[in-house]
């Protein structure tokens, strides 16, 4: 077991311990007994090349994918075993993700909307946040507008937007700047640890890119399914 | 925006499959509508009918079909001494293949018994007696036959004078050809037969009375039948067989749409499996992804339902007034059974989403974002 940056059990966001992913009947393993504890407030970023697993560890986290063996918990609750997961994913996490993901025949100020339906906002109340939202992403002049009408960068300024629609405490970001040109992907990377600094939340963000990596307070490094480094900050991508 | 917003952006998708799928439940529910309109508006207008001539009780054998076997007219006088009947008349009818016209009603009626007495002359004249071989033809019969007073009208070997047109206020009289009972006994070779008795009981006779004489009847009559006015169309074994055909038809009109809307949707829902990913990857329940199929599935029976109504009342209205059927039809699109129709086609729809709208819950939402 690769010793973790922080220890300890106050404050855990998540934790994960033993946790193992497998495909086609245990032929393809994506995970392979992986331990991790990420705390409040914390920016981890998970890096390693394609294929190492760190998308599968992101999904596990936001309980788009359940876990073939080990114990993974938020917040000391069984991820696997909640009883009610879409709450989970609507309230707590805002996940962004690197193809936007999007809806297409939908407009931007509705995309934002769309996980307001799992809270209690009136018509009025879930538009006025959208456009709050994408007001605090500088897309206000946007609203009307068809995601397919805007560029990579906006269309991932209005996925973090609509990450944020429930307020929720942690934010999980899958290559988040992966589809757009560097100039796009330095606002994005901005916007993102803007809110992960004002708002205080948890950010998980696994990707490629070391700069980027760089700029988190904790990187864990993942190969062949296994964590293979987990240190703070610059030090640990020079170990890379 | 709502929840209907997003359902009705769902079907807005591919407007052309939407628009094929409606006119498909539609066609399923212009057949309901068309011919459950048609069968009951004719039940509706016989019963009328019945009622405007004054008939109390129906006597006839029902074992014929769609209509009686003949009997013995000289049942009449035996029902004549049951208490409490104040008259009685025979009628012989027959459905008959008449020159041009298909199918149309011919009665032979009692000479001097109450079935005459509604029939208003509108041109020419009543038969002088009954002994005389004429027809008076009903309004819409004589428009259906192109016949007007002083034409001939072949009926079986006869050639017979039309020497009169009569109003008699309901589309089975005006659909008519009428003459003495004597008249189509001869003609038809049926001497002392008919196959209805028209009983009227004495003024005021309470339900029980009726129901006594009834009983009555059948003690004279056991192989025949004696039924309350009300209730001859809804126990006629024609009337059951026409009603349970339309409705048979229907049923499969319907079950033709059922297939249509859960290909719709079925297909939807293979398409939209990113979409479906989507939105269980930003928190949405299961069963409001369930819900939003079934709702986009009930609104498109909703709308089938709506245009299937015009379109089923389009097609009567065509048939009403299409040559040599013109005036046979008197159909009964009540309010009941346009609201039963969309409601039919509402229920079409959501039955039809409950397997897609099951497919779609079962999805994992990190395979159905990487579709």
């Amino acid at each position: 077991m690769v010793e973790t940056a922080t220890t300890g059990s106050s404050d855990v966001v998540y934790e994960a311990v033993g946790l193992k992913k497998e495909f086609d009947g245990g032929k393809v393993a994506a995970l392979r007994g992986v331990d991790l504890q990420i705390k409040q407030g914390e920016f981890v970023a998970i890096i390693g090349p394609s294929g190492c697993g760190k998308s599968t560890l992101l999904a596990s986290l936001g309980s788009l994918d359940r876990p073939s063996e080990g114990t993974l918990t938020y917040r000391g609750q069984s991820i696997p075993d909640m009883a009610d997961p879409a709450a989970y994913r609507a309230h707590e996490i805002g996940f962004i993700f690197q193809a936007f993901q999007l809806l297409p025949t939908f407009k931007v100020v509705e995309n934002v909307q769309i996980p307001m339906f799992e809270g209690t906002l009136s018509r009025s109340e879930r538009r006025e946040r959208a456009v709050e939202l994408l007001k605090s992403v500088g897309l206000d002049h946007r609203l009307n507008h068809f995601p397919s009408e805007l560029s990579g960068g906006e269309r991932q300024r209005v996925a973090i937007a609509r990450s944020l629609a429930n307020g929720p405490s942690v934010l999980l970001a899958d290559e988040p700047t992966g589809n757009l040109d560097s100039n796009s992907a330095q606002q994005i990377l901005e916007l993102i640890l803007q809110l992960h600094r004002d708002l205080g939340m948890t950010l998980v963000l696994v990707t490629h890119d070391l700069t980027i990596a760089e700029r988190a307070t904790r990187v864990v490094s993942m190969r062949d399914g296994r964590i293979v480094s987990d240190r703070v900050s610059a030090t640990s991508t020079a170990a890379i | 925006m709502t929840f209907i917003t997003i359902v009705v952006r769902g079907l807005l998708r591919r407007p052309v499959r939407t628009g094929l799928t409606l006119v498909g439940i539609s066609i399923g529910i212009a057949a309901v509508v068309a011919l459950v309109g048609l069968s009951s508006g004719y039940e509706k207008s016989m019963t009328e009918q019945l009622d405007q001539i004054g008939v109390d009780i129906v006597v006839s054998n029902m074992a014929g079909g769609f209509l009686p076997k003949v009997f013995d007219a000289s049942l009449q006088g035996k029902i004549d001494k049951v208490p409490g009947v104040a008259k009685t008349t025979t009628v012989l009818m027959e459905m008959q293949s008449v020159e041009e016209a298909p199918m149309i009603m011919v009665s032979g009626r009692e000479w001097g018994g109450f079935t005459w007495d509604k029939l208003t002359v509108t041109s020419g004249r009543l038969p002088r007696d009954g002994a005389e071989h004429a027809v008076v033809l009903g309004r819409m019969a004589a428009e259906v036959l192109k016949k007007k007073v002083g034409d001939k009208l072949q009926l079986e070997a006869e050639e017979l004078p039309v020497v009169g047109i009569v109003d008699g206020r309901g589309v089975v009289e005006n659909g008519a050809v009428i003459l003495s009972l004597q008249a189509l006994q001869e003609i038809t070779d049926n001497a002392g037969k008919a196959n209805f008795v028209d009983v009227r009981v004495k003024p005021n006779s309470t339900k029980e009375e009726v129901s006594r004489i009834c009983g009555e009847i059948k003690k004279i009559f056991p192989e025949g039948r004696a039924v309350v006015t009300g209730e001859v169309v809804s126990t006629s074994q024609g009337f059951r067989i026409a009603r349970a055909m339309s409705w048979s038809t229907s049923f499969l009109a319907i079950v033709v749409g059922v297939l249509g809307v859960m290909n719709t949707m079925l297909m939807t829902v293979f398409e939209r499996t990113h979409e479906i990913g989507i939105l269980l990857a930003v928190g949405w329940k299961r069963r409001r992804i369930v819900y939003m199929v079934l709702c986009e599935s009930a609104l498109l029976g909703f709308f089938g339902g709506l245009i299937g109504v015009a379109l089923g009342a389009l097609g009567v209205w065509v048939l009403e007034h299409t040559t040599g059927i013109r005036g046979m039809l008197e159909p009964d699109l009540s309010p009941k059974l346009l609201l039963t129709s969309v409601a039919i086609a509402v229920v079409v729809g959501v039955i039809s989403g409950v397997y897609p709208g099951w497919r779609s819950s079962r999805l994992s939402p990190s395979v159905a974002l990487q579709a």
